[in-house]
């Protein structure tokens, strides 16, 4: 007889959510998490985008540790000069409340208490080491020399899956599955933000960026949002740009993204609380892994399930999901007693059935996309010189819109056949 | 009969995230990580290397708020046998002498003991005060400031490190030790020990249990009256990027300004 129904191996969004449900239905449960408290290695953007907690948690809307609604989001390319951006503004983002900031240390830290509450034991501040195997089947976890049982184990450990990978489940990671995150916390007023925002309290502003300034041929991201007192900003870089270019850092990157003539005045004055970096899960559906097995399962980011279409970033809402998706399974399973493979195969068919599987087939190469020089280069360079073609008033004939476009995507190499190709490709990508 | 050791620990704000309230001038301890005071960690290993060696039965004791559960949980991951915490919003506020006066209490209320260790001092408030307190409220033996310690039949023998040197003191139970700031390495907590101390978990005994007047204790027992507290001042830096292609230049400035000096002058 196991020691525990189920061990779950990482407390973020996935592994805590998953816990949640084990124990709101009376499992004896186990949740291990390496950091203490939970949250404190953890790094996100971050906005959680959706509603799964509501299955878990009704009440998660007031009571969980949330900065802002977003109700400002804005894309935006950044050349070395100019900003070129769209912000959606709407009363229907007041109404209904699709996207909020959130700091994990704050928010991890609450979804392990909520699984401490619902019954389940909650142990961090130590690391697993790896899966007990027996007879072919995951049957606990190993730690310091002992065993600890149980019927199956959930990985829910993140972009970097050390257990998952050292058992043999994963793959070791390569550098196009990974993209590097770096993130400062940057402490201001709250009515500062507010104003400089144009933000009514507890409204929020959410920006991804391209930043198309960069040399060499390096593609990065950055991102803005805002906290109740507080800036989250952050740059996303490619594994395999840090790697072919040696004189790139990604500390650089940030200080570049930072120091824009149009980001900088907007964390003019405040104090950097926290400074952090993490990888980043980008290869998509090809690098997913083999989601279960005989008693095991994988969900959240271990699992591959994140989202970046240039627009937005998504990861907690598919790891919530999947890790709720997990436990349910996991349920079904423990009314035969059944945890092998072919018991377990129900977790794949139910993420298949649900937005996660669907959402990772929609975008199924998306990041060929995300990843791109026309996107972080020709892109924002047409749209520089469109702009400065419309407002540039020089006592010269003006020419059409459609001229100047024509104009604009000429000077950029963006009218060859080639280009137009690409753009179309990557459009229905999207 | 078995050895009796006792070990005080206290659940201090992480000394690297602590803020300061700028109004109330008091630590927010809502916003820092809360850890177990890192010389209280080389007390318990003091304790748990004698219990390794002649076998004991390790007691940890703490006074403070429900959250230190965790440090008390921490401490038994580690090997001790009991935890008790001495909690009660009457010991709210307390200075260092009803913090000794409420300690000793607990202990006389365990009843049997023949050594007691603590960590020289806190690392939030380096009073060093309550560990000797407790040895005088009980009226038993101290050896302070302890850098290694070892016990043999009814003895412990200590060195204790002083300015001038090393005294070394041979001392019969009962008696109390301060142990020095990393003067061991306190062992890993186990997975298979941690869920055993949260299956075991704590007691938590409040002042009436431990037999104890609330204005004996807390803000109310306390003599000490805090005047006036006030920040220190950050120095500015004068935070300048240079270019490593620079760095020829900027070392031949800091020579002129005899901010850096050559080795043979």
């Amino acid at each position: 007889m196991s020691e525990f129904d189920a061990i779950v191996i990482g407390a973020g969004p996935a592994g805590a959510s998953a816990a949640i449900r084990l124990a709101s239905s009376k499992k004896n449960v186990l949740l291990v998490e390496k950091s203490d408290p939970p949250g404190s290695k953890n790094v996100s953007g971050g906005v959680l985008w959706g509603s799964s907690l509501s299955s878990i948690i009704p009440d998660w809307e007031k009571s969980a540790p949330v900065e802002r609604f977003v109700d400002t989001k804005s894309v935006a390319f950044l050349t070395q000069d100019s900003k070129i951006g769209i912000d959606f503004s709407s009363k229907k983002l007041q109404q209904k409340k699709t996207g909020y900031t959130v700091l994990r240390a704050k928010l991890d830290q609450w979804l392990a208490r909520k699984a401490k509450e619902a019954g389940a034991m909650v142990i961090n501040g130590v690391t697993v080491e790896k899966l007990h195997m027996e007879n072919g089947k995951v049957t606990g976890v190993e730690q310091g020399g002992d065993v600890i049982t149980s019927d199956a184990v959930i990985l829910c450990e993140g972009a970097n899956p050390r257990v998952a990978i050292d058992s043999g489940l994963h793959k070791r990671l390569s550098d196009r599955d990974v993209a590097i995150g770096v993130k400062e916390v940057i402490s201001l007023p709250e009515a500062t933000i507010n104003e400089r925002f144009h933000l009514k309290s507890g409204a929020g502003f959410a920006c991804e960026y391209v930043l198309g300034y960069l040399q060499n041929g390096v593609e990065a991201g950055g991102f803005l949002y805002t906290n109740k007192d507080s800036i989250s900003v952050g740059i996303v870089v490619s594994m395999s740009h840090l790697r072919q270019n040696d004189a790139t850092h990604s500390f650089d990157i940030i200080e570049s993204f930072t120091g824009h003539p149009y980001i900088a005045p907007l964390l003019e004055g405040g104090n950097m609380q926290e400074y952090s970096a993490h990888l980043v899960q980008e290869g998509g559906i090809g690098s997913m892994p083999k989601l279960y097995g005989n008693g095991y399962m994988i969900a959240g980011d271990s699992a591959g399930f994140s989202f970046s279409n240039g627009l937005v970033l998504q990861g907690m809402n598919y790891a919530i999901d999947s890790g709720i998706i997990a436990a349910d399974t996991f349920i079904e399973a423990s009314k035969g007693m059944d945890y092998s493979e072919s018991a377990l195969k129900l977790y794949q068919d139910r993420l298949e059935s649900s937005y996660v599987m669907k959402d990772m087939r929609t975008f199924k190469g998306i990041e060929n996309v995300t990843w791109s020089p026309f996107v972080h280069k020709k892109v924002p360079a047409m749209l520089e010189s469109l702009m400065l073609n419309l407002f540039m008033e020089e006592g010269k004939p003006k020419k059409h819109m459609t001229g100047m476009l024509l104009d604009a995507m000429s000077e950029n190499d963006m009218l060859k056949a080639s280009s137009i190709m690409e753009a179309y490709r990557m459009m229905r990508r999207m | 009969m078995v050895l009796e050791i006792i070990v005080m620990v206290k659940q201090v704000p992480d000394s690297q995230e602590v803020v300061i309230d700028p109004v109330t001038m008091n630590l927010n301890r809502s916003l820092t990580r809360n850890v177990t005071n890192s010389a209280d960690e080389n007390a318990l290993e003091a304790a748990l290397r004698i219990k390794d060696k002649v076998g004991a039965n390790v007691t940890v004791i703490s006074m403070g708020p429900p959250q230190a559960e965790t440090t008390m949980i921490e401490c038994l991951a580690r090997g001790a046998d009991r935890a008790i915490l001495a909690s009660d919003r009457f010991f709210g506020g307390a200075d260092t002498y009803p913090t000794g006066l409420t300690i000793a209490a607990t202990i006389s209320k365990i009843g049997k003991f023949d050594i007691i260790f603590a960590g020289e001092e806190s690392s939030d408030s380096s009073t060093g005060h309550v560990g000797p307190g407790v040895a005088e409220f009980l009226n038993i033996d101290q050896i302070t400031y302890a850098s290694s310690v070892d016990y043999e039949d009814g003895y412990v023998t200590a060195d204790r490190e002083l300015e001038g040197g090393t005294e070394t003191v041979r001392v019969p139970t009962p008696v109390l030790v301060t142990v020095l700031l990393n003067s061991n390495s306190p062992r890993m907590q186990t997975l298979r020990r941690k869920i055993d101390a949260v299956k075991k978990g704590m007691e938590v005994w409040d002042h009436d249990k431990i037999g104890l007047q609330p204005e004996w204790v807390g803000v109310r027992g306390s003599p000490t009256i805090v005047r006036k507290m006030r920040p220190i001042k950050e120095r500015e830096r004068a935070a300048k990027k240079i270019d490593v292609a620079g760095l020829g230049d900027l070392a031949r400035e800091l020579y002129e300004k005899k901010i850096l000096k050559l080795e043979e002058e």
